[in-house]
C-alpha cells in the first residue's frame, strides 16, 4: 500500500454521541461532529475540555463508553485496524519509542503501514529536509529536543499520505519556520481533494488561520460549531475575534474579567 | 511531608506507570495509584532484600556447619575457610546490589523527578540532600539488609568481636556497589542509550550489555568455581607466605572478609598471614577503607549531577539520503524490539540471559570428559534450560508494547503481528542458545544427529508455549483495555501465565528422558510429536477467534 485509500464513505470523520470516561470521571459527553472532505476542522477548548480524550478515542487509544466513530464510513470500534490505516496521528505529548532513532522509528512505521521502500524514503527525505532534520535522524529519540521529536511525529503521521489527519496540538514546541511549513502543508493537503484534518488547539490565532470550521468544547460538551462568521452571528458580535467568541460560548468572558479583577495589582 | 518523600512518591509512580514516557493514565483514583506504585516498589525491594538475607544466612550456615566437601575442609585452615566464604558473600552482595542499581538508575533518570523540582526556590544544599536521599532510597532495604544482617549473623556464628569486624566489609560493599551503579548509570546514558543508529554501533551496544550482565552470573560463577578456589587455597596454605598469598589478601573483598576470621581465631587461624603478608593485609584494608570513604564522598557530590546528565551522543554527519527499508509487520516488531533492547538493559537482560547461560553450560559440557555418561545428558539438559528460559521470559516482551509506548497502538498493527514478532524473538533466542550448546557438544561428542534433532524437536514446543503465553496476555489486555495494562502493575498475571508456558515447553524433554531408555530415536520421535501437539494447542490462543 503506497497511499492509504479512503473507505466506503466519502466523509473523512463523523462522531455520533461520543462519550469517553475514565472511571467515574466523564471527559467527553455525547459529542457529535463531522469533518467534511477538503476541510480542516479545529477542535477548540481550554485545558481539560476533552479534546485529547476525543482524539484518543478516534485513534483507538481509549475505548468510548458510548457513541459511534466513523472514518470514511468505517466503524472505528469494529474495523479498528482499517481505520488506523487511514489515519495519520500526531499525539499531544511526544509519545515515541525513546530507545529508537527517528530513522529506526520511521522505518518501523513504514513497515507497519506496508509502504514501499522508495516511496517511504522519498517522503521521509522531503519532510526531513523541509524540517531541517539531518544528523538527528540517527540519534536516539531520548536525546532529542521536544521540537525535534514533534517534527518526527509529524513526519510519521504524513509518511503514508493518509486521507485523514488527526492532530492533537501539533504545533506545540515547533519553531516559527516549522510552524509556517506545517500550516502550508495542511492547507495544501486538504486542497488535494477528499482528505480531512481534525486539528485540536487552544491557540485561537492558529485556528482562525487554518480551520474552515471549528467546534468549541467545554468540559466535555460541544458548546458551539461552525464557521467563524456563523459563530459571530450566533453570539451576535459582528467583528469579534475567535478568542472572544470562545470565551462567550464557554461563558468564561465574565469569569475571566472577575479572575483578573480579583488578582488586583500583580506588583502588590 | 518531606521534599524527598514527595520526590520518591513521584519516582515510584513513574517507575510503575511511566506517564512521562507516554503511558496512558489508568482509570481509578490517583490516591490509589500512588499507594499501589509505592507498594509495588516496596515489594521489589523486599524481594531483593530477602535474596540478600538468604545469601548471608547461607554463607554463615556454611561457616557454622562447615557444610562442604570434608576433604577440602581438612586441607584448608579454619580461618582461611571462613575468610573465603565471607569473600564469596561480599562478592555476591556487591554483584546483586550493583545489578539492582544497573536496573533502577536509568528509571531514576528517565523519571525526571529532580528537574521538576529545579525551578522551585530550594537552596542547593537541600537540593543535593534530596538527590542523595532519593538515590539511597532506591537501595535502602537491600543495603540495610547487608549492613545489619551480615555483622549480626557473623557475630552469632563466630562471636561478637567477629560480628563487629564484619561491619567494615559490609559498609564498604554497599558503598562500592552504589558507586558502581552510579558510574555505570552515567556510562549507560552516554554509550548505550545515547548511541547512534547503525549496525557497527549496535554490536558495540550489545557487547556493553553483555558486560552489564556479568554481575548476574556471579552466583553461578561462584558455585561453579568454589571447589577449585578452595583447592587453590589449600595449596596456598601449605606453601606459607608467597606472592600469591600477598595478591590474594590485597584483592577486594578478601581483606574485609579476613577481619572476622582474625577476630575469631587470630592471624594463625588464617595460615597465610605470616609476615610480610600480614602487612599487605593491613595496608590493603586501610586502602579499601579510604577508597570506600572517598566513594561515599564522591557519591554525595555526584548523584545530583547524574540526575541532570543529558543523554549525550556524538553529533554525526547528516545522512538524510540513506534509504528506509520497510519489512513485514511481524519482522518490523522483531527488529524494533531488538533495537530497543540494544539500548535498554532490562530487555537486553531477558534476551542475553538464556544465551549467556547456554554459553556457560556449553563450556561446562566441553570441560566434562567425553567418556563421562553424564556429559551428553548435561548438554541436552542445557538445551532444555535454554528452551525454558526463553519461554519464561516471553511474557516480559509484552511489556514493550504496553509500558510507555501507547503510540504504537495508534498504528494499524494487529495483535497477531505483534505476537508473531515476539514469538520470533523467543525462537531466535532459543535457537542461538541451542546453537551454542550444539557447537560445544559437537566439539566433544561428535553426535550431530542426536543434538540437532533434539533442538529441532523442541522448537515447536517453544513456539507453542510462547504463542500460548503472549496470546493469553494480549487477550487479557484487550479485555481490561490495553491502556491499563503493564507488566509491573499486573505482574502476577504475567508470572501466572509463565507457569503453564514452562510446563508446555518442558513436557517434550521430560518425555524424551522417560522414553530414551527404549532408544534415542524413539525418545526423539515421542518428543517431536508432543512438541507438535503443544504447538497445536498454543497457536490457536494467539491466532484463534477473538485474538486480533
Amino acid at each position: 500500500m503506497v497511499t492509504a485509500s479512503p473507505g466506503p464513505g466519502s466523509i473523512p470523520l463523523s462522531l455520533e454521541g461520543l462519550s469517553v470516561a475514565y472511571g467515574e470521571r466523564t471527559a467527553v459527553q455525547q459529542l457529535s461532529l463531522t469533518v467534511q472532505p477538503g476541510e480542516v476542522y479545529g477542535l477548540l477548548g481550554s485545558n481539560g475540555a476533552g479534546k485529547t480524550s476525543t482524539i484518543k478515542a478516534i485513534v483507538g487509544l481509549v475505548r468510548p463508553v458510548a457513541g459511534a466513530i466513523r472514518v470514511f464510513g468505517l466503524d472505528a470500534l469494529r474495523d479498528g485496524l482499517e481505520v488506523k490505516a487511514r489515519i495519520g496521528y500526531v499525539p499531544e505529548t511526544s509519545m515515541l519509542y525513546e530507545a529508537l532513532t527517528p530513522r529506526e522509528f520511521l522505518e518501523f512505521v513504514a513497515s507497519v503501514r506496508r509502504m514501499e521502500a522508495t516511496v517511504a524514503t522519498r517522503r521521509m527525505q522531503s519532510y526531513a529536509e523541509a524540517f531541517r532534520l539531518g544528523a538527528e535522524l540517527d540519534e536516539p529519540i531520548a536525546t532529542l529536543s521536544n521540537g525535534t521529536r514533534q517534527k518526527v511525529l509529524i513526519i510519521a503521521a504524513l509518511l503514508h499520505a493518509p486521507p485523514l489527519l488527526v492532530l492533537d496540538e501539533p504545533l506545540n514546541s515547533l519553531d516559527p519556520r516549522s510552524v509556517r511549513i506545517m500550516k502550508d502543508v495542511l492547507l495544501r493537503y486538504v486542497a488535494s481533494g477528499g482528505r480531512g484534518v481534525l486539528f485540536s488547539t487552544h491557540t485561537m490565532e492558529v485556528a482562525e488561520q487554518l480551520c474552515q470550521r471549528v467546534g468549541i468544547l467545554d468540559r466535555g460538551v460541544l458548546r458551539g460549531e461552525g464557521t467563524l462568521a456563523g459563530l459571530r452571528d450566533r453570539v451576535a458580535a459582528g467583528d469579534a475575534s475567535l478568542e472572544e467568541i470562545f470565551l462567550r460560548l464557554t461563558e468564561e468572558d465574565v469569569g475571566v474579567r472577575a479572575a483578573v479583577d480579583s488578582l488586583g495589582d500583580p506588583s502588590v | 511531608m518531606r521534599l524527598s518523600d514527595v520526590a520518591f512518591t513521584e519516582l515510584s509512580l513513574q517507575a510503575v506507570y511511566a506517564f512521562r514516557q507516554g503511558n496512558i493514565l489508568p482509570p481509578g483514583r490517583s490516591k490509589n495509584l500512588v499507594a499501589r506504585s509505592r507498594r509495588l516498589v516496596l515489594q521489589s525491594k523486599v524481594v531483593i532484600s530477602v535474596v540478600l538475607a538468604l545469601l548471608t544466612l547461607g554463607a554463615v550456615a556454611i561457616i557454622h556447619q562447615k557444610a562442604l566437601n570434608p576433604e577440602i575442609l581438612a586441607a584448608v585452615p579454619v580461618g582461611l575457610f571462613q575468610s573465603a566464604v565471607l569473600t564469596g558473600l561480599f562478592s555476591l552482595d556487591i554483584a546483586l546490589l550493583w545489578w539492582t542499581g544497573v536496573q533502577v538508575v536509568p528509571t531514576l533518570i528517565s523519571s525526571g523527578v529532580l528537574p521538576v523540582l529545579e525551578p522551585l526556590p530550594i537552596d542547593p544544599r537541600t537540593f543535593r540532600r534530596v538527590a542523595g536521599i532519593l538515590y539511597l532510597r532506591l537501595f535502602d532495604l537491600p543495603a540495610l539488609t547487608i549492613i545489619v544482617l551480615t555483622p549480626l549473623a557473623v557475630g552469632i556464628a563466630l562471636g561478637p568481636l567477629a560480628g563487629v569486624a564484619a561491619l567494615p566489609g559490609a559498609l564498604a560493599t554497599v558503598t562500592f556497589a552504589l558507586a558502581l551503579a552510579l558510574l555505570t548509570g552515567r556510562f549507560f546514558l552516554r554509550r548505550v542509550q545515547g548511541s547512534r543508529g547503525g549496525g557497527g554501533r549496535a554490536i558495540v551496544r550489545w557487547a556493553y550489555l553483555v558486560l552489564w550482565l556479568i554481575p548476574a552470573f556471579a552466583m553461578f560463577a561462584f558455585i561453579t568455581a568454589a571447589p577449585a578456589f578452595f583447592r587453590a587455597l589449600a595449596v596456598l596454605a601449605s606453601q606459607g607466605p608467597s606472592l600469591s598469598s600477598a595478591l590474594l589478601v590485597a584483592a577486594f573483598p578478601f581483606p574485609f572478609a579476613t577481619l572476622p576470621a582474625v577476630a575469631a581465631g587470630g592471624t594463625s587461624s588464617v595460615a597465610i598471614l605470616s609476615a610480610p603478608v600480614d602487612l599487605v593485609l593491613a595496608v590493603a584494608t586501610a586502602f579499601y577503607l579510604g577508597l570506600a570513604v572517598w566513594s561515599a564522598v564522591w557519591l554525595a557530590g555526584s548523584v545530583r549531577t547524574l540526575l541532570y546528565l543529558p543523554v549525550q551522543s556524538p553529533v554525526g554527519a547528516s545522512a538524510v539520503s540513506r534509504p528506509l527499508r520497510p519489512v513485514g509487520r511481524a519482522r518490523a516488531v522483531l527488529v524494533k524490539d531488538l533495537r530497543i533492547a540494544s539500548r535498554t538493559p532490562g530487555y537486553a537482560f531477558l534476551i542475553l540471559l538464556p544465551i549467556l547461560d547456554a554459553g556457560a553450560l556449553g563450556l561446562l559440557t566441553y570441560a566434562t570428559p567425553a567418556q563421562n555418561p553424564a556429559a551428553a545428558s548435561l548438554a541436552l539438559g542445557a538445551v532444555t534450560t535454554a528452551a525454558l528460559l526463553a519461554t519464561f521470559f516471553g511474557p516480559a516482551f509484552f511489556a514493550i508494547e504496553v509500558v510507555a509506548y501507547s503510540y504504537g497502538r495508534s498504528l494499524p498493527l494487529s495483535n497477531r503481528s505483534v505476537v508473531l514478532g515476539k514469538v520470533a524473538l523467543i525462537a531466535l533466542m532459543y535457537l542461538v542458545a541451542a546453537a551454542l550448546i550444539v557447537g560445544f557438544s559437537l566439539l566433544r561428542f561428535f553426535e550431530p544427529f542426536t543434538f540437532v534433532a533434539f533442538v529441532l524437536a523442541e522448537l515447536p514446543a517453544v513456539l507453542g508455549a510462547a504463542f500460548f503465553e503472549l496470546g493469553f496476555l494480549f487477550r487479557w489486555a484487550r479485555r481490561r483495555g490495553l491502556a491499563i495494562t503493564n507488566l509491573y502493575a499486573g505482574a502476577w498475571f504475567a508470572v501466572a501465565v509463565s507457569i503453564p508456558g514452562l510446563i508446555l515447553a518442558g513436557l517434550p524433554p521430560l518425555l524424551f528422558d522417560l522414553t530414551r531408555s527404549w532408544g534415542t530415536a524413539l525418545g526423539l520421535e515421542v518428543m517431536a510429536l508432543v512438541a507438535l501437539a503443544v504447538l497445536a494447542l498454543g497457536a490457536p490462543v494467539a491466532f484463534g477467534r477473538g485474538a486480533s
